[in-house]
């Protein structure tokens, strides 16, 4: 006869697999079609799994914040689902995106507040209305914001200062997934690198992190997964295992130059028509 | 939800500068009305009361009460002073004589003709042109803003529905920047008793009402640039068209009503009128002249007794031109009463287009300055007519002193002047102002047009923001 304890001990192993095993970020056959007939995804298929950060690569207009636009049902997609935390976000939105928290690549807020009274605003609308203001300084001094910038209003903030106070909400929403949208653009390097830090330690928390930037070395650097996007279509995907010793670098270019390549022909063709 | 979106809008709104600057903006237009009006309306009442007393004086001196030239005046009312309307506009002062037609005359241009050119600054012009410009600088950007700085999407990636966060702004708005209002209309109300202006109270409520219309103005304006704000992608043109609105709902379209109403119902003008009464007139006089000409008396009478019997019969004869005269001018003025008031009212029904119209229409029926109150003032002024014109009769013989007038003096050799009349014996003269429970219910349409106009552009605004691209 199995050991209680050995077989509780067991379950709770395979509920952890099971948990483990669902992805908390899903894009399902993902493709959107604007009106005007440009094709901006291309059957996208995603999956962040706890854990983990999956970055996505490609140029301007690859697909990537079109990406996170649908996760947040800001534009719905052709056909195909996006699911957070198993519930597909076009249909049930509100109730989708109490798992998510978002940063995008310039977080602005409310200039005439100040710090803490912007983060008691977004966290308020975040549905977490039970923390304190030394909860705030708490998560503010985790991102690095100087406990003097606390109460100054946001319109004297950096473009730093603003994106820790981004992250700081994200934190505090305490959601399982979180999406970035290109969120160390314009940082300066160590700004930058506190920021990439900062997610590592959320993606051990047990956060499903997906991230769009064009930072493909610090992409190298955190991400577990990497996927390229190339006119709305992932074009390649690799985990960080499959990276190693792969210079991401050359990849991508190659990539992007197939496409250059691509366009170009095009182009020529056009100009031979003309 | 919406409680939190309400709440962070009244902070936003109070914390910003541009609150800080409207409100020292509104604070001092606002009190200076109602100081200004102040002012008015006790240099008015001074100076109606030192017309009557003039007036009263000069009938005093009259040992006769056939020499007495009467004036009447249209008493200044406080809220006059607070919407002007048209009292400004129309004669203040009426000579009264027994029977024939009335006119006013002496407007309060007559006294100050700059203020015909730049008009006063009263709480309907600072409500109408002021505070509906000041709600499309707050709200141009209420939604394209959010969306071009970036917090609309961050708003939106959490579980936030459109309906509350767009409700909760748009009361946020209202509420914020009613305080810029209120609290300046609060002083001002306070200011009146103590600069000397007491008002009653039914006076009062005519003038919470009047405020409460304009709280209701104002907000149409700000949902109106809020949806516009709502529908646009750059403050830009949200700020462009809003201006353009304006335009046309403040500038254009009461004047283009008037204009097109004016094409649409032909009236023919006061001129042509009254040369159309002189020559009836004229016409009645030739027809009596063979008859003067033929009046005799009996040889060898009394020359005292021929002047009664000459007076007499002129007066019958003036009697008879009267009564037909009147008959003549109750008839044409009658159709050109008939034909103005249709011109007005299509103007009027046209000019509802505009809120500022709506507005204007309904703060100046509540304050008594409405087209109204120039035919409550003839009217008043006909009805003492006929009591002046007794009273004439009783006192002279002869009420009807249009035309021309005899008066035969006898003296005796006593070297004793004459006694001076007993001018209070004059029957005093009463202004009728329309009663609130009336007032309220002429303006009945426009405060129901008010709130309609509110209805529209919130459920405007509502609406366009469900179907805004939020990225």
């Amino acid at each position: 006869m199995p050991n209680a304890d050995s077989s509780n001990h067991n379950t709770m192993e395979t509920a952890n697999e099971t948990i483990k095993q669902a992805p908390l970020l899903e894009a399902r056959n993902l493709t959107k079609v604007y009106e005007d007939g440009v094709k901006a995804l291309d059957n996208l298929n995603i999956k962040v799994m706890p854990g983990e950060i999956y970055a996505m690569l490609g140029g301007n207009g690859a697909g990537k914040t079109t990406t996170i636009n649908i996760f947040l049902d800001f534009i719905q997609p052709t056909s195909g689902n996006a699911f957070i935390n198993g519930i597909d976000s076009n249909s049930d939105p509100l109730e989708a995106k109490k798992n998510v928290a978002f940063v995008s690549e310039n977080v602005q807020l409310y200039p005439n507040f100040t710090a803490l009274q912007n983060i008691d605003f977004f966290v308020r609308l975040g549905g977490k209305s039970n923390y304190k203001r030394s909860d705030y300084e708490n998560a503010l001094t985790r991102v690095g914001l100087q406990s003097e910038a606390f109460d100054k209003k946001l319109r004297d903030f950096s473009k730093g200062m603003r994106q820790k106070c981004g992250i700081a909400i994200a934190i505090l929403k305490n959601a399982p997934a979180i999406l970035l949208d290109e969120p160390t653009s314009g940082l300066d390097p160590k700004a930058g690198k506190e920021f990439t830090k900062l997610i590592g330690e959320l993606r051990d928390e047990g956060k499903a992190i997906l991230m769009s930037t064009h930072d493909i070395f610090r992409a190298k650097e955190i991400s577990d997964h990497v996927g390229i996007l190339n006119n709305g279509e992932l074009v390649a995907q690799r985990t960080n295992a499959e990276l190693k010793g792969v210079n991401l670098e050359q990849l991508y270019v190659e990539y992007m130059a197939g496409y250059m390549e691509e366009t170009n022909q095009n182009l020529v063709l056009t100009n031979d028509l003309n | 939800m919406f409680k939190l979106i309400f709440i962070k809008e009244l902070k936003e709104i109070l914390q910003s500068s541009r609150f800080t600057i409207s409100f020292a903006v509104c604070s001092l237009l606002i009190i200076l009305s109602f100081f200004m009006g102040a002012q008015n309306y006790l240099s008015g009442k001074a100076q109606y009361e030192a017309a009557k007393q003039e007036n009263y004086n000069q009938i005093a001196a009259n040992t006769e009460w056939m020499s007495v030239n009467h004036s009447i005046m249209l008493p200044p009312q406080p809220l006059m002073a607070l919407v002007t309307g048209i009292s400004n506009d129309i004669g203040r002062d009426i000579e009264v004589r027994g029977r024939g037609e009335l006119s006013a005359q002496n407007t309060r241009f007559n006294d100050e003709p700059i203020f015909a050119i730049f008009r006063f600054m009263d709480l309907e012009f600072i409500f109408g042109v002021i505070l509906s410009l000041f709600a499309i600088i707050f709200a141009y950007d209420a939604i394209n803003g959010e969306k071009v700085s970036g917090t609309l999407k961050l708003c939106f990636s959490n579980s936030v529905s459109r309906a509350s966060f767009i409700a909760g702004k748009l009361a946020g708005s209202f509420v914020g920047l009613s305080i810029a209002l209120i609290i300046p209309l609060l002083i001002g109300c306070a200011l009146l008793p103590v600069l000397g202006v007491n008002l009653s109270s039914d006076e009062w409520l005519r003038l919470g009402i009047i405020l409460i219309s304009g709280l209701a103005y104002f907000g149409l304006f700000l949902a109106l640039t809020i949806g516009i704000s709502a529908m646009t992608n750059k403050p830009s043109n949200s700020f462009l068209i809003g201006l353009v609105v304006w335009i046309f709902a403040v500038l254009i379209t009461p004047r283009a009503s008037v204009l097109i109403s004016g094409r649409m119902v032909e009236v023919p003008n006061v001129d042509e009128i009254t040369s159309e009464k002189n020559r009836y007139r004229f016409q009645l006089f030739a027809d009596d002249r063979p008859k003067m000409a033929d009046f005799s008396v009996p040889e060898g009478t009394e020359p005292h007794l021929v002047m009664q019997e000459f007076s007499k019969f002129m007066n019958e004869l003036s009697e008879e031109r009267a009564r037909k005269t009147e008959i003549f001018e109750e008839k044409i003025n009658e159709q050109y009463i008939n034909k103005k008031r249709q011109q007005e009212r299509l103007a009027l029904s046209l000019s509802r287009i505009s809120p500022t119209s709506v507005f204007s229409l309904a703060t100046t029926e509540l304050a008594g300055t409405s087209l109204g109150l120039q035919n409550r003032y003839m009217d008043s002024a006909q009805d003492y007519q006929q009591v002046y014109n007794d009273f004439m009769t009783e006192k002279t013989g002869s009420g009807g002193m249009t035309g021309f007038r005899m008066i035969i003096r006898s003296s005796d050799d006593s070297g004793e002047e004459p006694e001076t009349i007993d001018a209070s014996e004059l029957p005093e003269f009463e202004f009728q102002k329309a009663t609130l429970s009336s007032a309220a219910n002429r303006s009945l349409i426009d405060l129901g047009l008010l709130i309609l106009f509110n209805v529209v552009f919130f459920g405007g605004a509502f609406f366009a923001f469900l179907k805004y691209d939020l990225r």
